[in-house]
């Protein structure tokens, strides 16, 4: 076992969880299990881009002051050690983005639930053809 | 090395058995370990700053904000 297995195995588990998610956002019958499914693709979606910014047997992209005292070329060492890290930023703007939309769709589910007094897609949808 | 096995597993799995309950609040609990699992993963893939953003939004307010929903609507699955 070594790093890059880890990266292997790491994609292999964001496509699982885009998988499950898209099942999820298809065949359950509940609302609130739809929306754990949008934000299931959404950690899918993160965890793949920080995977693809790990670096086997690479450091943390931070620089303590331990590492910055020791040699003078130190900066360009740590640019060949320390894993890629503009995907962080995306992915930190995406979790944040994530969050603000989950709590909006929870609103509409209140409102909905308010409405119609049931949360599954079969309910609803019976009712409205009626 | 063994770790991220470990912690993918816990992902996967809780993810599987959440979507699975009748009881929404089970549901809401599972969700938590899997946004903890994925923290604890984002850190072993050397993202310490992503790690904690996610380990609070992940594991404290998204399934806080799912139970207020479950709580103001119908907990169990009908």
């Amino acid at each position: 076992m070594n790093g890059s297995e880890v990266q292997f195995w790491s994609f292999v588990t964001a496509a699982l969880l885009m998988i499950i998610g898209i099942y999820a956002i298809i065949f359950m019958d509940n609302i609130i299990k739809k929306i754990i499914g949008v934000m299931l693709i959404g950690d899918g979606v993160n965890l793949v881009l920080i995977t693809e910014g790990f670096k086997p047997g690479g450091i943390v992209p931070i620089i303590s002051e331990k590492l910055y005292n020791q040699s003078p070329g130190i900066f360009q060492e740590f640019a060949d050690q320390a894993s890629y890290s503009l995907p962080f930023a995306l992915v930190l703007t995406n979790i944040v983005i994530g969050a603000s939309t989950l709590a909006v769709l929870l609103g509409i589910t209140i409102k909905l639930y308010q409405h119609y007094n049931s949360l599954s897609v079969h309910e609803i949808f019976k009712e409205e053809k009626i | 090395m063994i770790i991220e096995f470990v912690l993918m597993f816990v992902i996967v799995a809780s993810t599987l058995l959440a979507l699975v309950q009748k009881d929404l609040m089970r549901t809401v609990i599972i969700i938590g370990f899997q946004g903890l699992g994925l923290a604890l993963l984002y850190q072993r893939l050397l993202a310490a700053d992503v790690a904690v953003t996610q380990a609070i939004l992940g594991s404290a307010l998204l399934p806080g904000l799912i139970a207020v929903t479950v709580f103001k609507t119908r907990r169990s699955q009908e």
